[in-house]
Parts: structure tokens; C-alpha cells; sequence
């Protein structure tokens, strides 16, 4: 047993709760994210070409980009609420250990939003070098945040190297040591731009208000994005596989059912996924993409587990049951989600009826 | 204790918490209020049918929109981030015991995220009646956020019954809930106001600029105007040990209200003067300064609220130093660093006295203290002091200083904590034995030392007190909050207050020399006819239990005193030095 490993806290459900509502929450926070991270890509290398129509395709994803950071953002703080209920005290723990570079993802983040923003609001009287600088700056932040995130939540399944702190308590720690890093973030930044790519070909289908040429140009650029790098991601991903310590891949490996079949539902997916780029089917894309995701989420539960299995399982947290706050969350969240779907029909309807 | 200790020896945490936060503050109170503010504004332009305050509310939509989305939003995360960073016990606690209140939250930050959007994209392209709904949507979900926020954030100051049953309905609905509610709720509103004085101030329509500059301005002070019972409903709420520290006994708490009245003042000034007044006056430079007076009132508000919790960070469960106040009686006994988990050695002991402070300074001070940076350096605030003196000191810190965590560990611990900070830190030599290098000779030196230095170096007392006579100085001992509310009062008994008198009254003439002055004077004026304590006609005998003041009064009436002896025909210091001697001498320290 690690000695540095903190006592959790008790938790007010069982946790099983908490898994179920982190494993709903979590891949919508991919997707947007991935949607987020692909589109901004696009919108850089429709910036930095020099083609009108790819110009116009640069604006219309400038606009996008602002509202999938901020609902990214969103579905990222539900997520990393129920990490922290189930694996807080080593969660903190990593965190205290790059503390420098966790903290600066704030101050980066609050650059790239307002970057965007600018882009957005002023595109169409800025000069080529500034909206080139306006979106690869938010690009290469959400790289960079990416490999933060990396660092952090590989190192909190690590608590082998945390005694690297006795030596640096300064906040400056990263994670790099770990020969799974390298592998891990590639995999989640090249499915990640991917899965952005299929989003970029989904606006060109369902924005209608958009200019035709440019809406064929966000279906050509987004599922050439997507093709690609779903091959590349099938590479990188057993790359990724073979990385992983031996008692985390054999579970993929036989080792446990659950997980080895979603590993085979997963690559099986994934194949298809490539043909059907292939053939530009852009629906039956992203109709499997989403519960691909849901099953990579369950395969990353899956590792953790397994990183984590010698030193602490969230069902050896101690229950001090309160369900009654539960209950309010429940009803909120169905009348929040009531007065959202009814101001996205009026918004819709509005939007429609006006459109310029 | 069970989580490692981010170690930024310039900044501190503490610093890096208050800048977020503060900057959150100010901006998520104004997306609450901000948001009534717009629905209002609308209406007021729909009534009035005036397209350009409809076009001035959409602007103010945009502008609230990336203020609010982005800095708001984003400096929210961040919070969570620092104090998760800076207190990861606590952040824990709030976490796992508060997870529905965060998760509800949540569910209002997305129909907030949804509603502003709905409602700066469909302005003018909705129907009104339903644009309205959507702008009444978004406050309500926001001021809901604030309402759960509120009773999470009130917890850490006031757990109330939570201490004892630890349910969430206890601790979120704790005694400072509502007042904080209101408290909160109006200053919204307010920053409604202030922050429409920026987007005015940008009208080019004179007349419009001048109709919404007193429209905002209505909001400030009206809404000022209702903060202030709430604020002191607020405050009649808070633990006796809290609101004593609002009201004088913490320095920091004193700077900060200072800052506030500042603020308040320019803001109240800059709405009243030249806004309501004369909105021909209001411009840019005008708009931002009330903001920046906003701005200050915020800060000093959040500080205080902060700062009054001290020593705790949940008060009376967790210190700010995440140490649990029911853990003190054990670690006193067993010790710290036995089973602390982020240290790099078990024990204090002769071998490792230098590591072992450090892990102590890092793991029970460093919360607050920075080593040579920009907040609570503890290099100026322990400079005047010894190792003794510090070892004391540590001994009695909070009895002493309230909002000051006590020391938890054993003697061992302690004594290392103060070598690491005397010697590891200041570079002063000396042995370690508490009777080491104590101010020898001077009984009133050694109180002194062991008492004021850690916050009056003897030069400072020695300018403060530069026209008080000794008398004066004695009767200050007595109640030394009434001299300063942020002084605790000195416990020592009347024979070490006097004595503490003499030192202190000596440091005009120089220290030690009140001693020869006043041998001096006892050569010069009595050893004619009186040894001390033996010999001819002793003195001491006659005085036996004489306090120092009964001696200082009878050298002014010898001639009246039995015996018939000459009146004393000395200057008053001389007289001063003599009492000062007389009074040593009994007490000990000459015979």
C-alpha cells in the first residue's frame, strides 16, 4: 500500500451513482471538446489557405466555436464534479503536483474563449495574419490544455512517482516519465480532431442558411479530416494498447469479458466508421461516432481500474447515506433540461423565421 | 495533513485564492443582477416603444455576455482549481458533502449558458412576450446559482448545526444563509448598475445616455441602500470570535475594511455626484472609476468574509491549515509529523531539527505565511524575535492571536519549528534550550521578547511611547485592545505587567540603562541612610509588598511619610528610574 495515497472522504450515495452520472456526463464532454478542438483546426487551415470559399467556412465555424467551449466547459465541470466525488483525493493530489501547470490552464483557457470571440465578432474586417493568429492561438491552447489534462490524469493513476515531490514541491511536475503519455494524448487528440471533423461535415449538412459552397466545403474538408484520422486513430490506438502496463492490457486481452469485448466492439466500430468516411455517409458516421465514444469512455474506465486496482477501488469508499440533496438534483435537472429544450424550440423556431 | 502542500514560498496560496476569487466575485454577482437588469431595460424600451434603449439593451446583452461567459465562467473553474490546489482537504469536504448542491448548480449554469445565448441571438428576431420569458429564465437560474452557491460558501463561515449531525440541509441552511442571501442579492443588483455605467458611458444619443445613466444609478443606490441592513443583519449573525475579528481584532480584516470604505465612497460619490445629479458629466474615465470603487468594495467584502473565518477554513472543523480542530489533543500528544502523510521525515529530534521544521512550517503555517514574498512574510513578522521568545510564542499563538491556528505537535515538533524559522530562515546562531539565550538580566526584557516583539520591534514601542510617562504605560498593559482592537490583552500578572512597565518606560533612556540610573539614584539620594536588603536600615523590609506604583508615589511625599525624611528633590525621570529599581529589587532582582 502507498503511504502517500490521502484518506478519501465518506460519500453521501453509493458510488455507483456517481459512476453512472460521471460516465453519462463525460463523453458529451468529449464530444464537445472534440468538436471544439476539430472545428478550431479547420477553421486554421481554412484561414491559412488562400481560398474564398474556405474563408467563408473559417467564419461560419469562428461562429460555432464560442458556444462548444462554453457547453464544453460546462459538461466539464459536471465531470470533473463526480471524478473529484469518486477519485478526489488522488485527483488533488497529481493536481497539487503540477499545480503550476494546472493552474495556468485558467489564464489560457480565458485567452483562447476571448480569442475566438474576437475571431467571431470581427471577422469579416480582419486581415488575413490577425484571423490566422485569432484561431491558431486558441488551437495550439487547446493542445496544450489537452496535454495538461494528460499529465494530470495519468499521473493520479500513478502514485508510484509522486514521491518526485519530496524533491520539487513547487508545482512543476509533469507526468513525462510515464512511456503511456506520449501514446494516450495522441490517441485523444487525433480522435478528438476526428470526431471534430465528422462535426464540421454535420454543420455543412444541417446549417442550411449557409452559403452552398461553403457548406459542401465543410462536408469535403470535415469528413477528409475525419477519414484520415480515424485510420491514423486505429494506428495510434493500438500503439496506445500496446503501451499500457501488462495487467491493464490483459484485461483487454481476455482478462475481463466486459472489457475485451468493448475493445472488439470498439475496433469493429472504428473499421466501420473509416469505410463509411470512405464513402462520405456523413448520418451513419455520426450516428455510430457518439456511442463509439460512450464505448472508448467505458474502455478508459476500464484502464483506470486497472492502473488503480492495488491501491484504491471506488467501492472501498464509505457510504454516509443522504439521498434526499439527490432527489432535488433530480427534479432540477428535469425541469432545467424542460426550460432548455423549450428556449432551443423558440430559439430554433425564431432563428428560422428571421433568418437573414 | 493527508494531502501535499503546494509549496510557492513568494506568492503563497492565500494570495493566488483571493485574486480569482475576488475577480470571480465581481463579475458573477453581476451576471445575477446583470440579468434583471436587461429583462427591465427591455421592458422599459418595449413599453416606451423607444428602438434605441432596445438597441442599447442588446449591446449591453453582448457586453454582458463575454464579461459574464467568459471571465465569469472560466474564473469560476478557476477557483475550484486554486482552492482545490491551496486546501485540497477542504475543497474535499465542500465536495463530497455538498455534491448534489454543486450538481444542482450545475443544471442552473447550464439553463443560465442556454438562456443568455437564446437571448442575445433571438434580440429582435423573437417574438417580445417570449424574448422576455427567456431573459426571466436566465436571471432566475442565475440568482438560483447564487442561492446554492450561497449556502455552500456561508457553510465554511457558519457550519451551524452540521458540526453536529453533518446533514447537508443543516449546513447548507446555516446561520448566516439568508442574511448572506439578501446581502448578496442586493449587491447584484447594484453591480447592475455599475456595470451599466460602462455601456453608457459608450452612448453617443446624449439624451438616451442621460435617461439609462439615471436608470442605472437608481439601481446602485437603491440597491445600496437595501445592502445595508442586510449587511448588518449579516454581520449580527456571525460567531462572537468572528465578528470580533470584523470589528478590529484582525489587522488584515482592518486593512481591507479600510479599502472598502474607499470603495464605497467613490462609488457612492461618483452615482450620486455626477451621475444622478449631472449625467452631462458621465464619461468613460468616470464609468470605470466607480467600477474600480465597486471593484474595492468587492474585494474588502470577500476579504473580510474570508479573513473573519480564521483560524478556520470550515469554522470549528477544519483550520486553515487543514488540520481538524479534533485532531489538536492527539497530535499535541503523539506529535505531527508521526502521521502526517506528505513529509518527508517521521520525528523532531536533535539530528533533523532543520528538516523537521521545515515539514512543520510547510504543513501548519505556510496556509498563510509566505518565506520572503508578498503576503504574511513570516521572515518580517518573526525578525525582532528569538529563538526563546519564538518558542513561547508558538506555545500560546492562538490564546494569544485568535485567528492564528494553535500550534499542533509535540514539544519536540515545536521547538523544531522554531529553529527552521530562527535559524533556517533569519540565520541566527544560537543554542537550542528554551533558558538559552532568553534575555538574561531583565525579567521585564524577557516578558518583553516573549510578548510584544513578534509584532512591535522594541524601536517602534520606543517611538510609540516617546511621550508617555511610565504611569501611562502601565495603565496601557492593563487593556491593550483599547489601545488598538487588533492587540489581545496582555494576561500577565500586575508584578510582570510592572515589570514589562519598567522595560518598556527604560527604552527612552536606553535599555539597561534605567538600571544604572536608578542604582544611581538610590546612591545619590538614599544609601546615605539605607542599605537594600541588608545592612543599615534596609529599605526593602519596609516596602515589602509595594507594588511599583505605591513606590513611584511615596518619592513624592517622603516628608509625609513616617519617619520624617527629607522630600526627595529629584527630576521625575530620576524618580522614575529609582522606582524602577526600588521595584526590581523587590521582585528579586537586586538585593
Amino acid at each position: 500500500m502507498n503511504t502517500l495515497i490521502p484518506t478519501p472522504d465518506a460519500i453521501p450515495a453509493a458510488w455507483g451513482w456517481f459512476q453512472v452520472l460521471l460516465m453519462l456526463v463525460f463523453p458529451l464532454h468529449l464530444v464537445l471538446m472534440n468538436a471544439m478542438l476539430g472545428s478550431t483546426a479547420i477553421a486554421a487551415y481554412a484561414v491559412l489557405r488562400k481560398d474564398e470559399t474556405l474563408r467563408g467556412l473559417a467564419w461560419e465555424l469562428g461562429k460555432v466555436i464560442p458556444f462548444l467551449i462554453a457547453f464544453a466547459v460546462n459538461l466539464g465541470v459536471a465531470a470533473l464534479l463526480f471524478l473529484q466525488v469518486l477519485y478526489g483525493h488522488l485527483f488533488y493530489t497529481s493536481s497539487v503536483l503540477m499545480g503550476v501547470f494546472w493552474l495556468s490552464v485558467v489564464p489560457l483557457l480565458i485567452i483562447a474563449y476571448y480569442s475566438t470571440y474576437l475571431f467571431d465578432f470581427r471577422f469579416p474586417t480582419l486581415a488575413r495574419p490577425v484571423a490566422a493568429v485569432l484561431i491558431c492561438l486558441p488551437l495550439l491552447i487547446f493542445l496544450a490544455i489537452a496535454f495538461v489534462y494528460s499529465n494530470n490524469l495519468t499521473l493520479m493513476l500513478n502514485p508510484d512517482v509522486w514521491k518526485a515531490y519530496f524533491g520539487n514541491p513547487g508545482g512543476t511536475l509533469l507526468n513525462l516519465g510515464d512511456r503511456v503519455l506520449p501514446a494516450r494524448y495522441l490517441h485523444f487528440i487525433v480522435g478528438g480532431t476526428a470526431v471534430g471533423g465528422l462535426f464540421v461535415a454535420v454543420l455543412g449538412r444541417v446549417r442550411k442558411g449557409m452559403d452552398q459552397g461553403v457548406r459542401e466545403a465543410a462536408e469535403r474538408v470535415g469528413m477528409r479530416v475525419f477519414t484520415v484520422l480515424t485510420g491514423v486513430q486505429i494506428a495510434v490506438g493500438f500503439l496506445f494498447l500496446a503501451a499500457l502496463p501488462r495487467p491493464v492490457l490483459l484485461l483487454f486481452m481476455g482478462g475481463d469479458m466486459i472489457a475485451t469485448l468493448l475493445l472488439a466492439i470498439g475496433l469493429v466500430t472504428a473499421l466501420i466508421l473509416l469505410m463509411a468516411g470512405m464513402a462520405r455517409r456523413v448520418w451513419l458516421c455520426a450516428g455510430l461516432a457518439l456511442p463509439l465514444i460512450y464505448v472508448m469512455s467505458f474502455m478508459r474506465d476500464f484502464v483506470r481500474d486497472g492502473y488503480l486496482k492495488p491501491h484504491f477501488s471506488p467501492e472501498s469508499l464509505q457510504v454516509v447515506p443522504q439521498y434526499s440533496p439527490m432527489v432535488m438534483f433530480i427534479v432540477v435537472l428535469a425541469a432545467g433540461l424542460a426550460a432548455v429544450v423549450w428556449m432551443l424550440r423558440k430559439a430554433s423556431s425564431a432563428l428560422r423565421t428571421t433568418r437573414k | 495533513m493527508n494531502y501535499p502542500v503546494w509549496y510557492l514560498p513568494f506568492v503563497g496560496g492565500g494570495t493566488l485564492i483571493a485574486l480569482i476569487s475576488i475577480v470571480h466575485v465581481f463579475i458573477s454577482h453581476f451576471a445575477v443582477g446583470g440579468g434583471l437588469y436587461l429583462v427591465l431595460a427591455e421592458r422599459k424600451g418595449l413599453r416606451e416603444n423607444n428602438r434605441a434603449l432596445l438597441e442599447f439593451t442588446r449591446k449591453h446583452a453582448k457586453f454582458f455576455l463575454l464579461m459574464t461567459m467568459v471571465m465569469g465562467g472560466i474564473t469560476g473553474v478557476g477557483i475550484w482549481f486554486i482552492i482545490s490546489l491551496v486546501n485540497p482537504a477542504a475543497t474535499s469536504v465542500l465536495i463530497h458533502n455538498f455534491v448534489f448542491g454543486w450538481a444542482t448548480e450545475w443544471v442552473f449554469f447550464v439553463v443560465e449558458i442556454v438562456a443568455i445565448f437564446v437571448y442575445y441571438y433571438c434580440f429582435g428576431r423573437m417574438d417580445p412576450r417570449t424574448h422576455q420569458a427567456v431573459g426571466w429564465i436566465y436571471f432566475i437560474a442565475a440568482w438560483l446559482s447564487l442561492f446554492i452557491i450561497n449556502g455552500i460558501v456561508g457553510f465554511m463561515l457558519t457550519p451551524g448545526g452540521w458540526l453536529g449531525d453533518g446533514n447537508f440541509w443543516s449546513g447548507f441552511f446555516n446561520p448566516s444563509f439568508w442574511p448572506a442571501l439578501f446581502f448578496r442579492t442586493f449587491v447584484s443588483l447594484m453591480l447592475a448598475g455599475v456595470y451599466a455605467f460602462v455601456t453608457t458611458s459608450f452612448l453617443k444619443d446624449t439624451e438616451l445616455k442621460s435617461v439609462m445613466t439615471r436608470y442605472s444609478a437608481r439601481w446602485v443606490l437603491l440597491s445600496l441602500l437595501a445592502a445595508a441592513p442586510a449587511g448588518y443583519w449579516y454581520l449580527s449573525v456571525l460567531p462572537n470570535q468572528a465578528r470580533a475579528l470584523v470589528e478590529g481584532a484582525s489587522p488584515t480584516i482592518m486593512r481591507a475594511l479600510h479599502y472598502g470604505i474607499l470603495g464605497i465612497v467613490v462609488l457612492v460619490a461618483g452615482t450620486l455626484v455626477l451621475l444622478l445629479l449631472k449625467p452631462s458629466c458621465h464619461t468613460r474615465t468616470v464609468s470605470f472609476l466607480v467600477l474600480a470603487g465597486a471593484f474595492l468594495f468587492m474585494g474588502a467584502f470577500e476579504w473580510t468574509r474570508e479573513a473573519s473565518r480564521r483560524p478556520y477554513v470550515i469554522n470549528e472543523y477544519m483550520y486553515s491549515n487543514a488540520v481538524l480542530k479534533k485532531d489538536r489533543g492527539e497530535l499535541e500528544r503523539e506529535g505531527f509529523l508521526h502521521g502526517a502523510r506528505w513529509v518527508s521525515t517521521r520525528a523532531a529530534g536533535e539530528s533533523n531539527l532543520l528538516e523537521a521544521g521545515r515539514e512543520l512550517f510547510r504543513n501548519q503555517c505556510h496556509a498563510c505565511h509566505t518565506v520572503g514574498g508578498i503576503n504574511n512574510d513570516i521572515i518580517a513578522r518573526t525578525a525582532n524575535m528569538e529563538y526563546p521568545a519564538l518558542l513561547g510564542y508558538l506555545g500560546r499563538i492562538h490564546e494569544v492571536r485568535y485567528f492564528m491556528p494553535p500550534f499542533m505537535g509535540n514539544e519536540a515538533e515545536k521547538e523544531a519549528l522554531a529553529y527552521y524559522i530562527v535559524k533556517g530562515l533569519h540565520g541566527k546562531d544560537f543554542k537550542v534550550s528554551p533558558e538559552g539565550t532568553a534575555a538574561a538580566g531583565s525579567k521585564g526584557k524577557e516578558l518583553f521578547t516573549g510578548h510584544c516583539i513578534i509584532c512591535h520591534p522594541e524601536s517602534l514601542i520606543k517611538e510609540r511611547t516617546a511621550r508617555w510617562d511610565r504611569r501611562r504605560i502601565r495603565k496601557g498593559l492593563d487593556k491593550l485592545s483599547a489601545l488598538n482592537p487588533a492587540m489581545p490583552d496582555y494576561d500577565g500578572t500586575p508584578e510582570e505587567k510592572e515589570l514589562m512597565a519598567d522595560y518598556i518606560h527604560s527604552l527612552k533612556t536606553g535599555a539597561g540603562e534605567s538600571h544604572d540610573k536608578g542604582k544611581e539614584a538610590f546612591d545619590k539620594h538614599c544609601a546615605m541612610c539605607h542599605s537594600l536588603g541588608q545592612g543599615v536600615n534596609p529599605l526593602l523590609p519596609r516596602m515589602s509588598g509595594w507594588d511599583r506604583e505605591r513606590i513611584r508615589k511615596s518619592l513624592d511625599m517622603l516628608d509625609r511619610l513616617k519617619g520624617g525624611m527629607p522630600p526627595l528633590q529629584a527630576p521625575n525621570e530620576e524618580k522614575e528610574a529609582l522606582a524602577a529599581f526600588l521595584s526590581r529589587s523587590l521582585q528579586g532582582g537586586v538585593r
